[in-house]
């Protein structure tokens, strides 16, 4: 049942063209046009696909994850859809894991697209130790990305509120998450938001793991320390009564 | 045994009361037509007995188990033996109208063939259409066929001819009363249409305010005096203005 399940949500993902523009396409390209703009430029010692490739990797994670996970909960909900599928005896664990399968299949792929560009376009070397590391952080970092979109879209009820949310929720995590805007050359109060940010943080732990640079120092745990509180958090959001599940 | 047996059923929504005290049973074969104005309740009852809404008070039996017991694969097992057309009909939007079939016939591990679901329900025109893409008449069809696809021993709809044209609506009756001959299965609908109440029903239902106000069959309810179902439903449920006044 698994199978079949996870069979029609990865073609239902591919059939959706606003998650497969936002999550697939877009960062992909921004990676390509920046690294256009910067590829000689270095940062800290490190080059542009040193910094950008974990970046962009995590960004695809994120869009992938808040779009085909998090908001995708909210539509079935809203339109009906999900009383329908709670009738059949389809158990909400075949649903659950099966969702979560589409989730790191698709995110696993940007892992490896991105990796494919910067290969082929910013000469980036790879070391198969490090790159298995890097690769199960990426994992972990799903799962509290997971935990935390379900936590968040539990509240939403109406679909349109939702994707103003997610719009919205882009738009900060882009600016603030140090993906593409450098956040230390923004004024203070955007670098005060961009510590509140888990996209932030979590893009710094990539970035030093993936890199092989990671120092447990004040900053590491920082980063380890807020997010293991929005996972917390996140969990304690989901096992509220009444609050809705994948 | 009973198919469905209700006691005294209370539903709240905050502070609002919408059941205050329903009775009814349904036994197997029977198709039951369930009544009232718009807000009476019959959408809150209709979803309780689908085991996708809880209540606050009152006893529900399906198939001689109480709801309240079932959870897990009991819950499974319940649901395995129930279909349903909702309102609005929704499925994956995303989905051809082939593959939902096949999506649900693994859900309920049907061993329903497709291509005789496809060939029953004249769908084959529509097959590769994506189900966003159908009309309301097309969507109303593909959840039916989808309902019979389980083989329910209980089918439950909520309006399912609203939104049909009478071809439609003659077709679907057709696949309701044959599949409540050949299979002995019950049905329990609501519907604004008193004509195939008297037509097509065994059983009816008024709900008003929320309470049980008549549960008998067509045939004698007719016969205490009414014309037809139109004139009881007339004469006994007041109209929207009145309700204000």
């Amino acid at each position: 049942m698994i199978a079949t399940q996870l069979k029609y949500d990865l073609l239902m993902f591919f059939r959706e063209i606003f998650y497969v523009v936002f999550s697939l396409l877009v960062p992909p390209a921004t990676y390509i046009f920046l690294g256009q703009l910067f590829k000689e430029s270095t940062y800290s010692g490190l080059s542009y696909a040193d910094m950008a490739t974990p970046s962009f990797v995590l960004l695809i994670a994120f869009t992938v994850i808040f779009f085909a996970f998090g908001f995708d909960q909210v539509a079935s909900r809203s339109e009906g859809v999900e009383k329908r599928i709670l009738l059949s005896p389809v158990s909400s664990k075949t649903l659950l894991i099966s969702s979560v399968l589409k989730s790191i299949i698709i995110t696993s792929f940007g892992f490896l697209f991105i990796h494919a560009i910067g290969f082929f376009l910013y000469d980036l070397s790879l070391k198969p130790v490090q790159l298995a590391v890097a690769y199960t952080l990426f994992l972990l970092l799903n799962a509290v990305m997971m935990t935390a979109a379900s936590a968040v879209y539990s509240f939403f009820k109406n679909m349109k509120s939702a994707l103003v949310f997610s719009i919205i929720c882009f738009q900060v995590v882009m600016i603030t998450g140090d993906f593409s805007f450098p956040v230390n050359m923004m004024p203070d109060f955007v670098q005060a938001a961009a510590r509140a940010n888990p996209m932030y943080h979590m893009n710094h732990l990539f970035i030093d793991v993936w890199n092989g640079q990671l120092a447990w120092n004040s900053s590491t745990w920082t980063a380890v320390s807020f997010l293991s509180f929005v996972f917390v958090g996140s969990c304690i959001i989901l096992s509220l009564p009444g609050r809705k599940k994948v | 045994m009973n198919v469905v047996e209700v006691q005294n059923l209370h539903k709240s929504y905050g502070n609002r009361h919408v059941l205050k005290g329903i009775h009814f049973e349904a036994h197997a074969g029977e198709i039951i037509g369930v009544i009232g104005k718009n807000g009476a309740g019959k959408s809150t009852f209709l979803e309780i007995i689908m085991t996708l809404k809880s209540f606050d008070q009152g006893k529900v039996r399906l198939f001689g188990k109480n709801i309240e017991e079932a959870h897990g694969a009991a819950l499974d097992e319940l649901r395995r033996n129930i279909s349903a057309v909702l309102q609005p009909t929704q499925f994956y939007k995303s989905l051809k109208v082939e593959e939902l079939l096949r999506l649900f016939k693994a859900y309920y591990q049907s061993d329903v063939s497709i291509e005789q679901m496809i060939a029953d329900f004249s769908l084959a025109s529509h097959r590769k259409t994506y189900f966003e893409k159908l009309s309301g008449g097309w969507k109303q069809k593909v959840s039916l066929a989808i309902a019979f696809l389980s083989k329910p021993k209980l089918l439950i709809l909520d309006e399912p001819t609203t939104g049909l044209d009478p071809h439609m609506r003659q077709t679907l009756w057709a696949y309701i009363q044959h599949y409540n001959q050949k299979a002995g299965g019950t049905v329990i609908l609501t519907t604004h249409s008193m004509d195939e109440v008297e037509r097509f029903c065994d059983k009816v239902m008024l709900i008003e305010n929320g309470r049980t106000k008549q549960f008998d069959t067509v045939r004698r309810i007719i016969a205490s005096g009414y014309q037809s179902m139109n004139d009881y439903y007339l004469q006994n449920v007041p109209s929207s203005e009145e309700s204000v006044s």
